[in-house]
């Protein structure tokens, strides 16, 4: 009741505000709105430059709707989306569990933790030219890949949350009498469980970028192989058609964390909604 | 009925210039089977040391010895539970899950008995949170959240409850509601209660014993008894000219110490 009645008196206060306030809380009509304006300034500036610069969203919708009836862009969407899931399902498993091995057993951390830096320093680019010696030029180089990209953020958020288990709920706990795996169970693990969805959200964006660039630049499959030849050829409405599929891919998988975030932490108070 | 007691109890810490600081020196006290004694004095006076010693959770200089019904304390105790000020609810457990996790650690056992669960209701309800099992802390208010501090407490049916200013954290009206709460379920468990806080007047309104520490090291300066008849909330026992004169007596031992 306060949280509506605090935003209203301020628009009482403040005219200019008062003006959006009725679209500030409907999201879909926000939606819609920047959406016409997003096609509306598209439209203007492609009818000024000439087509291999900026096609029209019109062409653009052409081109995907060719796409998609001909099977190329589902073909190409398929084979980007399973070396993606593997290598970050890989990758999370990995990250999570080495993540919270190495924040409870602090001596271990303490061996691993340059190595695991001096990894995460490098440029996932760089191991591209290694993994085709190693694996040649497949799938399994793609998977790898990406579980390089995405391995490294998951394991370091997860590990940071791990030790960041709060001190005082840890002596509560010992104060009812808890042993080591019964404190683990009850504060521990809880307490890393925001941090394991927070290293989910960069792991998954980072798995993106990872599969589209293996796809780009060595394997020449799947979406990113689509960006390469249409942009190679210059047929830009074409190079369109994959962009509008990794965006919404990338929107698919946000929400598919949110989602994981009101399901698996239920007691986080929401500051903003 | 069990007895909690201090026989010269002393806690030193290294400090980081390397000299050794003396939080608590030479605590001697009984705290007698069924009664509620309260230990007062300034902030830094070592009372918080004290019960955390109490509750097994750091250890004492050796040469002193804290005594649980005779046998030396080694750690913490299934017989005792400890309420604190920051009362320390698991955030991602439901207010009924928080309750049965002070039973699940003094068992060593996840998975409750039906008359263990029966126990948790029947404590949430004994402190007016019937019906509350399912929501989570922060959809509580704090005299809210700290009734379920004693709720977690009190369903292990501990022997000795140490309370660590329990109430200090809440706003005046809610505290006074507590502390008659407090009252009136001591008044069914009949425990033994050590309780701490800064207050004069909550340690008198309390207790059968209020001990009066004074600081820097941390020690006994004296020990009052509190005759006025139990139980205090059946009439205003604060208006009474014996609680004036108890509390006139503590805050000139008191006052020199801050």
């Amino acid at each position: 009741m306060t949280q509506s009645s605090i935003p209203l008196a301020r628009e009482r206060r403040n005219g200019v505000r008062s003006a959006f306030a009725g679209v500030g809380r409907n999201y879909y009509l926000m939606g819609i709105l920047s959406g016409i304006a997003f096609l509306a300034v598209w439209q203007g500036v492609s009818m000024n430059v000439p087509p291999i610069i900026l096609p029209t969203p019109a062409s653009v919708m052409t081109a995907l709707i060719q796409l998609t009836a001909s099977g190329e862009l589902v073909k190409a969407t398929i084979q980007t989306i399973w070396p993606f899931a593997i290598g970050l399902v890989v990758a999370f498993v990995v990250g999570t569990v080495f993540g919270l091995l190495l924040g409870i057993f602090r001596p271990a951390a303490r061996v691993l933790d340059p190595y695991i830096f001096v990894f995460w320093s490098i440029p996932d680019i760089a191991w591209l030219p290694l993994f085709i010696a190693w694996l040649g030029v497949g799938n399994l180089t793609l998977v790898v890949f990406v579980f390089m990209s995405a391995v490294f953020p998951q394991l370091l958020t997860v590990e940071a949350g791990a030790k960041e288990a709060d001190s005082f709920l840890v002596e509560v706990a010992r104060s009812l009498g808890g042993t080591k795996h019964e404190i683990l169970r009850a504060v521990v693990l809880p307490s890393a469980l925001p941090y394991i969805i927070a290293g989910l959200r960069i792991a998954v964006g980072r798995a993106l970028v990872g599969i589209i660039v293996g796809q780009l630049l060595i394997v020449a499959t799947g979406i990113g192989y689509m960006f390469q030849f249409y942009g190679e050829t210059l047929s830009l409405a074409k190079y369109f058609a994959p962009l509008i599929v990794v965006a919404a891919l990338a929107i698919a998988l946000n929400r598919g964390v949110n989602w994981a975030e009101r399901v698996f932490i239920p007691w986080k108070l929401r500051a903003f909604t | 009925m069990p007895e909690l007691e201090f026989i010269n109890v002393r806690k030193s810490y290294e400090s980081p210039t390397g000299d050794r600081l003396t939080a608590l020196d030479n605590f001697t006290l009984k705290v007698d089977g069924g009664r509620f004694v309260t230990v007062v004095g300034p902030s830094g006076c070592g009372k918080t040391t004290l019960l955390r010693m109490a509750g097994g959770l750091i250890p004492w200089d050796s040469g002193g010895e804290i005594r649980l019904d005779g046998d030396v304390l080694e750690g913490p105790s299934p017989k005792m539970s400890m309420v604190f000020q920051g009362i320390g609810l698991m955030p991602w457990k439901t207010i009924g899950e928080n309750v049965a996790l002070g039973v699940q650690m003094q068992v060593h056992r996840a998975k409750l008995t039906a008359e263990e669960d029966q126990l948790v209701h029947a404590t949430l309800a004994m402190v007016g949170l019937k019906g509350f099992e399912r929501y989570y802390p922060y959809q509580l208010s704090g005299g809210m959240q700290q009734r379920v501090g004693l709720a977690r407490a009190l369903v292990r049916q501990p022997e000795i409850l140490l309370m660590d200013e329990p109430f200090g954290a809440l706003d005046a009206q809610t505290r006074t509601v507590l502390q008659d709460e407090l009252l009136t379920l001591w008044g069914r468990v009949k425990t033994t209660v050590l309780f701490i806080t800064h207050d004069l007047d909550e340690a008198i309104y309390l207790s059968d014993i209020v001990v009066i520490m004074g600081r820097r090291p941390g020690r006994i300066k004296e020990v009052l008894d509190v005759n006025l008849p139990q139980p205090r909330y059946t009439y205003d026992a604060r208006a009474e000219k014996e609680f004036a004169r108890l509390r006139s007596i503590a805050w000139q031992s008191l006052r020199e110490e801050l």
